[in-house]
């Protein structure tokens, strides 16, 4: 089947805020199981395309959408789609690191509840859920003994690491990321790395990101946009190595702007 | 800062205003705060009317906070992104909260006073949700927009519907600033009904007897509860905005 090798494909995608059409006919293959990045100046759509396939966009009003994005096979435009288990499918992780201010055990727990029915989870359970979770973001020893400390109160980077690993008992295909590590130092940006490309291979990563450098050290495949349009979709190392558009040349060896 | 020296400088000006009626009423002799309640044999009929009145008058109070806390959240969280008539709603509301509480005040006089004999408890009723209604929904509605913004899309990014969104995220976050919108509201009502009381005493009073003016305890009740809630509502302002 060709919908194993790719997660998320859209045909002829066009987007509009109002009047201003922020998206126009974006047709992209995800690849399954790698880290692709998402690279462009300001404005380009990066983070529209991406908000796209978890249709967060919506809650914003004023949005017209034409096209398709079809996520493992199923185009989620049907109205039959679940908004709920698109999400859960498709999780994503914001610019900004936002747990929710609860405590760190809550926080893994929370998107777990909303999808299991009141009550089926004992409290073994969900105990063996969130050292699962936080094991896998690296984040179980420093945080065992603060299991119930509220969430916001934690380093940046562990709040970051936080919003990945409450993804991750949802047990999402794909993982959306807009700018993950804007907000994080070089250490933090490093851990938060590491832990991409340990993950990766279990989930689909797409990464929005302004860091060409963080682009060519976690991505292996790498989209430029510009202006609404995709410009060019290939290998990372290719793309900033032979780029084939001029514009995609201009930007990446910094001639843009 | 700015904002600090108001409410240090609203407070002194209430504990001040207090004071002086303390004082007043205690050094003409303090009739009222002995006997409770009623002040006069010839009054007492009328007065316990009102005060019974007022009484009927928490449920009211206590149901239309309720409504106006529904009202905030479903014109928020509901209204607010699907419908044009949320900004006509949420103007009418605007204008109506910041009507100064002494015309409400007129208002529940007429009602009260004017028309004690012919005013019906539905009357009074009305005074009251007017005053209370927009500016609790008003409070209601900043404090849900102060709900920062991230909240939210962390919740609908994990696949939680608006509901749950509301219940376990909006609604716990805003809750300090939405008691402290009700104490403004409250302490709002209270120095209304304080007015309203003397006014009526006055007139009941002054007029079939000819006596000096004296405040009942009633009133020196409410405008302690008035200036309590006031510094509760300041107080937890204080709080949320540190937080």
């Amino acid at each position: 089947m060709e919908t194993s090798n790719h997660s998320i494909e859209t045909q002829n995608l066009s987007l509009w805020y109002g009047d201003f059409q922020a998206l126009i006919d974006v047709s992209v293959n995800i690849p399954a199981g790698k880290i692709t990045s998402l690279i462009g100046p300001s404005g380009c759509g990066k983070t529209t395309l991406l908000r796209c396939f978890n249709r967060v966009n919506e809650r914003y009003g004023n949005v017209t959408t034409k096209g398709e994005i079809k996520i493992l096979g199923k185009n989620i435009y049907d109205p039959d789609v679940s908004l709920l288990e698109l999400r859960k499918t498709v999780g994503m992780v914001f610019q900004r690191p936002n747990p929710l201010p609860i405590s760190v055990y809550d926080n893994i727990l929370f998107g777990l509840r909303i999808h299991s029915p009141f009550g089926s989870l004992t409290r073994s359970q969900s105990d063996e859920i969130v050292e699962e979770a936080l094991t896998s973001v690296f984040l179980w020893d420093d945080l065992k003994d603060k299991l119930k400390t509220r969430a916001t109160s934690l380093q940046l980077e562990q709040q970051q690491k936080l919003c990945i690993a409450r993804l991750l008992p949802l047990k999402p295909q794909i993982i959306l990321m807009d700018e993950p590590c804007s907000a994080l130092d070089a250490k933090g940006t490093l851990a938060v790395e590491e832990l991409m490309s340990v993950l990766a291979g279990t989930y689909t990563f797409l990464i929005v990101t302004h860091n060409m450098a963080q682009a060519r050290r976690v991505s292996s495949e790498c989209i430029y946009m510009f202006l609404g349009e995709l410009i060019e979709h290939r290998e990372t190392q290719a793309l900033f190595e032979t780029p084939e558009h001029p514009k995609t040349a201009d930007y990446v060896q910094m001639r843009y702007g | 800062m700015k904002r600090s020296v108001l409410i240090y400088q609203s407070i002194a000006l209430i504990t001040l205003a207090v004071a002086f009626i303390l004082f007043w009423s205690f050094s003409k002799g303090t009739p009222f705060v002995e006997s409770g309640l009623t002040f006069d044999e010839t009054a007492a009929d009328s007065y316990s009317v009102l005060q019974e009145n007022l009484y009927r008058m928490v449920p009211i109070l206590l149901g239309s906070i309720f409504f106006s806390i529904a009202i905030a959240f479903y014109l928020e969280e509901w209204l607010a992104e699907t419908s044009w008539i949320y900004g006509i709603i949420a103007q009418q509301i605007t204008i109506l909260a910041s009507i100064p509480s002494l015309l409400y005040g007129l208002l529940g006089l007429y009602f009260f006073v004017l028309q004690s004999e012919k005013g019906s408890f539905f009357t009074h009723a009305l005074t009251f949700v007017l005053l209370v209604m927009p500016i609790t929904i008003q409070s209601t509605q900043k404090a849900i927009r102060g709900v920062d913004i991230s909240v939210r899309e962390a919740a609908f990014a994990l696949g939680a519907n608006r509901w749950r969104v509301v219940v376990d995220h909006v609604f716990p976050n805003a809750f300090p600033t939405i008691v402290a919108g009700i104490c403004t509201a409250i302490s709002r009502v209270l120095a209304i009904t304080a007015l309203i009381i003397i006014v009526y005493i006055w007139k009941e009073h002054t007029l079939q007897s000819g006596d000096t003016f004296n405040i009942p305890s009633s009133v020196i009740v409410l405008l302690s509860f008035a200036l309590l809630s006031s510094v509760i509502s300041s107080f937890l302002e204080k709080k949320t905005n540190l937080t």
